[in-house]
């Protein structure tokens, strides 16, 4: 990351919207950028009064609870005196993201990260677009054994998202396989990962029928094995 | 994906809405700095006050970026004890007592969700909020706080994309590249509005530290 970038980067860090390689590599150009020091001191007081929009009353017992750990929990004393890490810088809100820099990733480690972190987005945002789209309806059945299917379905996107939610986890040689059953024909629409018992998948197209799920070898079969562990009529 | 909003405006049916809670008024309420200092001496009496006073809203950030009571209950648990046990580290030259607190709640909620990569419950997440109340509805049933009509009309006072950018963020837990790529926009573009709204954000509401 070049110095000229970095500086922009000042307002992502107070939303805590960089990647922990990022926000490693922020924090050490606060602790030589005066300005940015004091513009991230500021522009983090001002995100957290986005909680004031927030307020909700806690459940009741949350209070007690609290009030009662608390009694049994030790306090620290000032960081000065707990490390002899720098506090230049913007010291608490430095501190405070140090919960996440205590594992910072190694920057060897950040190709990898990237790769991660590229396929859960390009994910969220397909499935993000199904889910949030105005005529998005949502059809849910409950599977055999446990847990429970949902489809979201949006015309106007020409998708559907399908969510195995708490299905029970198969064994390693085991997967659960995703079915178009349409005119008792059934079509492979996706297989989870071996042992998974949930998963999402995004299916492409909004034709009718149902959505059936079967426990298959890992991998998938080119048919499905009785019986349906859960079917989801599509509208 | 909807441009009118932030990761919970999605409109949908059923299921609760959000029930904003009226807080003390600004002028009358404890001081929270005052109270974090006699924390800091070990005075649990000022804790179960300054309880009282940032709970709701501590509760509040954490079920909005993780959109789930359960798991908001606990991680507001971890947060309230955290600010307990280290309370004799809260710098008052480094920002107010509540922005110091919000901020450990704003971050273990991130941690929390990004902990969930691209599993069932990140979907989950962002299917519940489907079930929502729109993000205006929420922000117009919590303006009984001066200081909240102040965050609405400022927020509101935004450009689309600053706002979209910010609120996302903020509320929706997404990082600056996964901002990007919900709204369609470019990665420098992101990282610029989520700054230049911020500072818009802190003139409009007089935000000044130290
Ligand atoms: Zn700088």
């Amino acid at each position: 990351m070049t110095g000229v970038d970095i500086h922009a980067l000042a307002g992502a860090y107070a939303l805590d919207a960089l990647d922990d390689v990022e926000r490693a590599a922020f924090r050490r150009h606060l602790a030589q950028c005066e300005a940015c020091a004091i513009e991230v001191t500021e522009l983090c007081e001002t995100a957290a009064r986005l909680a004031d929009a927030t307020a909700a009353a806690p459940p009741p017992q949350l209070r007690g609870r609290v009030l009662a750990e608390i009694t049994r929990t030790r306090q620290v004393g000032p960081a000065s005196a707990d490390t002899g890490r720098a506090r230049a810088g913007t010291g608490w809100r430095r501190w405070a993201a140090g919960a996440v820099a205590a594992a910072v990733l190694a920057i060897a480690a950040s190709g990898v990260t990237y790769v991660i972190q590229e396929d859960r987005v390009r994910q969220a945002g397909q499935v993000q677009a199904v889910l949030a789209a105005p005529d998005a309806v949502v059809q849910r059945a409950p599977a055999k054994g446990g847990g429970e299917v949902a489809v979201w379905t949006s015309q106007s996107r020409a998708a559907r998202v399908v969510m195995l939610d708490g299905l029970l986890a198969p064994d390693a040689e085991h997967a659960y396989q995703l079915w178009f059953i349409r005119d008792n024909t059934p079509t492979d629409a996706g297989t989870l990962g071996a042992g998974m018992g949930n998963g999402v998948r995004l299916l492409e197209g909004v034709s009718g029928g149902s959505l059936a799920v079967t426990l298959e070898p890992a991998g998938g079969s080119v048919a499905p094995h009785e019986p349906l562990l859960a079917t989801v009529p599509l509208g | 994906m909807s441009r009118d909003g932030d990761a919970g405006a999605e409109r949908g049916t059923g299921g609760p809405p959000l029930r904003a809670v009226p807080t003390t008024a600004a002028a009358d309420a404890p001081d929270a700095d005052a109270l974090l200092r006699a924390v800091a001496r070990g005075d649990e009496r000022a804790f179960a006050g300054l309880y009282d006073l940032l709970a709701p809203r501590v509760y509040g950030l954490v079920r909005r970026v993780l959109r789930d009571p359960a798991q908001a209950e606990e991680v507001a648990q971890e947060v309230l004890v955290e600010v307990w046990r280290t309370a004799a580290r809260f710098d008052p030259a480094r920002g107010s007592a509540a922005s110091w607190v919000f901020t450990i709640a704003h971050r273990r909620a991130v941690d929390r969700v990004r902990a969930e990569q691209a599993g069932a419950d990140r979907v989950r997440r962002v299917a519940a909020s489907s079930a929502e109340t729109p993000y205006d509805d929420v922000v117009d049933q919590a303006t009984t706080r001066l200081e909240q009509q102040q965050v609405r009309r400022c927020l509101k006072a935004l450009t689309e994309l600053q706002r979209e950018a910010i609120t996302l963020a903020y509320y929706g837990g997404y990082t600056y590249r996964e901002v990007a790529e919900l709204v369609g926009a470019a990665l420098p573009t992101v990282k610029t509005r989520m700054r230049d709204g911020l500072i818009r954000m802190r003139d409009c509401l007089g935000v000044s530290v130290g």
